[in-house]
């Protein structure tokens, strides 16, 4: 059970800090850095932090995307735009120079590589089981662990019986772990609410596990309630967390380089990414949590508002601590999950009552579809995958 | 005389073995028992029109891949011409030790022996990426010994790296209904695996046990099973407390509706079985 970094723009220097200590690895992005600049920053890491499980997500999903350096990277297909994708031997080849790529770097482990579909169909999947398996038994002999990449497209798993469907090609994979990752068009900083959908994920994550595969789910936000509930071993998160859902359209966005962003504050007490003025409304209503009384970096942040308050000057830019404050939050209440300390459906209960209080107050959030009403989906999601588990 | 035995009668004169009688008869196929120079039994079968679908070939070719101690060997294959068609003739050992199905009620000394076999026989199976399809009582012969079981009968075996056989309209795939799993019942081709024939394992030892299908609930009928096996309903209670109580309740796992909810890997299963109480 565990949390690992989804490594997005200069994310490195995040996991030497002391308060993200309880990350177990990372999972590196060749979107951001050269093949170069990853080999010194896993070195860097390593002389810090020796079992730190570093772990490379090779970014095929949209070929012919120009983002960041990926192209760069030497495994990196150049004949991506006229490759025939259901060709066994394109993809050996790319698994082989993946294969070199991965020991030079010297990471831990390699996500299999797999694009996204046209269509999500059973095809598709067992060509991603051919393709992990080929990487596979190329990186055995180097020690490099490879996870079986399994890309699902959310809204197909209303269906009750995809997710056996799915669970049960994916499963036939040589490799012991899955890296899964909802594709949805869900836009960035709204949740997913969709009941069946959600029930559906969960129950996939669920057969994984029992299945003794150990499943982690990349890009998560504060839907890692759902998914820890689920079972899933290992949830990953990155600074840019619900600002970077993971939709089609990312790849179509300008390279992140870290600006233009908004800073958000995560309030576990409403499971709720809030703006500062929110956290101002919040606070007076003493609805912050004990998670957040205890999260060094709110406090950071609430001395910041008040220090500007108090001064009347400009409130200093708190973006990067808005990333920590998240990160902080989700790593803390994934061990408070594992650990027994609390469950998925208590948090989301007293949010709800917290949601209540604040519909009382007549306080509304900046944001129009801040409102509070995914809790109350979640509470059914827990509720109808509990039921469908006995 | 039928025409197939006069070609199995021609092929003995041939082969200087001698005829001793028809002992099965199947879709595509009839075998007969033939004895040799030594008076060795053997089984002869053959097709009943070659390259009429194509299974023979696959049949052969699979079978000649195998080289497992439960599962049966192929000692000669020949083409045999008669009245303008020609024949796929195929040489077996054959069991003196009978069918399953012959064996009446199993106890449960002998299904946790005869499993443990069945299940390193799929193994080997799931490594050449073979699929059986047709595990049943009946394609489950014992040798001389009578406790050393053998897989036989790969009509419709599958090999996973060569394209289906089976039309995707069917309405099922191949196979005998009764001890099939819900992909096949259904013609789920992507969902057909070693899994299946795990699937088929369970409900043979449970029926050899038992004398009961594990989904039968009640008075349900034949049909009515296969009805609740393709709906991917659960198996019977009465199935799930029995096999807990005699201490073999791996096989309810093996006969679960998906195959994600079955055992993932041979191995796994082996340990699985061979640890129980039972």
């Amino acid at each position: 059970m565990s949390v690992v970094h989804q490594m997005g723009h200069h994310s490195n220097n995040l996991i030497d800090l002391p308060e993200m200590s309880a990350y177990s690895g990372a999972i590196f992005s060749p979107i951001n850095c050269t093949e170069a600049e990853a080999s010194q920053q896993i070195d860097d890491v390593r002389n810090s932090r020796k079992d730190f499980d570093i772990i490379l997500d090779p970014q095929l999903y949209v070929p012919a995307t120009q983002r960041g350096k990926l192209r760069k990277w030497e495994y990196f297909p150049k004949d991506v735009d006229s490759a025939d994708l259901s060709s066994s031997r394109w993809w050996s080849d790319l698994n082989k120079k993946l294969s070199t790529v991965s020991r030079k770097i010297k990471v831990n482990s390699v996500c299999s590589p797999v694009v996204i579909p046209k269509a999500f169909d059973d095809k598709f999947y067992s060509m991603s089981v051919k393709v992990c398996d080929d990487l596979l038994a190329l990186s055995a002999s180097q020690k490099v662990r490879v996870f079986q990449t399994l890309l699902v497209n959310l809204s197909e798993l209303s269906d009750a019986a995809r997710s056996p469907q799915i669970a049960s090609i994916i499963s036939r994979t040589e490799a012991d772990e899955i890296y899964l990752i909802f594709v949805s068009s869900v836009i960035p900083r709204r949740e997913l609410t969709a009941v069946d959908d959600l029930v559906g994920a969960m129950r996939l994550i669920r057969s994984l596990e029992q299945d003794d595969l150990k499943v982690t789910v990349g890009f998560c936000s504060s839907d890692i309630l759902l998914w820890k509930t689920a079972g899933a071993s290992t949830c990953a998160s990155g600074k840019f967390f619900n600002l970077r859902r993971f939709t089609r359209q990312r790849f179509e966005e300008p390279t992140a380089e870290g600006g233009g962003q908004l800073p958000y504050w995560f309030e576990e007490g409403l499971l709720s990414f809030l703006r500062e003025g929110d956290i101002l409304r919040v606070r007076k209503q003493d609805l912050f949590s004990e998670a957040s009384k205890r999260n060094p970096f709110c406090l950071e942040i609430l001395a910041l508002i008040d220090g500007a308050q108090q001064t009347h000057a400009d409130l200093k830019p708190w973006l990067k601590l808005s990333w920590r404050q998240f990160l902080f939050w989700f790593a803390n209440m994934e061990a408070r999950l594992a650990g027994r300390e609390i469950t998925s459906s208590d948090l989301l209960s007293a949010a709800d009552a917290n949601w209540k209080k604040l519909d009382k107050a007549k306080v509304f959030m900046e944001e129009r579809d801040n409102d509070g009403t995914w809790i109350r989906d979640w509470l059914n999601v827990i509720t109808e995958f509990q039921a469908a588990s006995h | 005389m039928d025409a197939l035995e006069l070609v199995a009668r021609r092929i003995c004169a041939k082969r200087g073995m001698r005829f001793a009688g028809q002992v099965g008869e199947g879709t595509f196929k009839q075998t007969f028992k033939v004895l040799n120079a030594q008076d060795t039994p053997l089984a002869l079968k053959l097709y009943k029109s070659v390259g009429s679908t194509g299974r023979d070939q696959r049949e052969v070719k699979a079978m000649l891949r195998c080289q497992h101690e439960n599962i049966a060997r192929i000692l000669a294959v020949e083409k045999v011409a008669n009245a303008g068609e020609e024949h796929v003739a195929i040489t077996e050992e054959f069991f003196l030790g009978g069918t399953l199905s012959s064996k009446g009620q199993l106890s449960l000394k002998a299904c946790k022996a005869i499993g443990a076999k069945l299940i390193g026989a799929v193994g080997h199976l799931k490594e050449l990426g073979l699929v059986h399809r047709d595990i049943k009582p009946d394609n489950i012969m014992f040798r001389a010994d009578g406790v050393t079981p053998v897989l036989t009968d790969f009509g419709v075996v599958r090999d996973l790296a060569d394209s289906s056989m089976t039309p995707t309209w069917a309405p099922r795939g191949p196979g005998t209904p009764f001890f099939a799993a819900p992909e096949q019942l259904n013609n789920e081709k992507s969902l057909i695996d070693w899994r299946t024939d795990q699937f088929a394992i369970g409900v043979t030892l449970a029926f050899s046990m038992y004398e009961n299908h594990p989904y039968k609930m009640g008075r349900t009928s034949g049909l009515e099973i296969l009805e609740r096996v393709a709906a991917r309903e659960q198996p019977g209670d009465w199935f799930v407390t029995k096999a807990e109580q005699d201490g073999v309740p791996v096989l309810t796992r093996m006969v679960a509706p998906w195959p994600i909810d079955r055992y993932r890997k041979p191995r796994i299963l082996g340990q699985a079985w061979d640890q129980q109480k039972g």
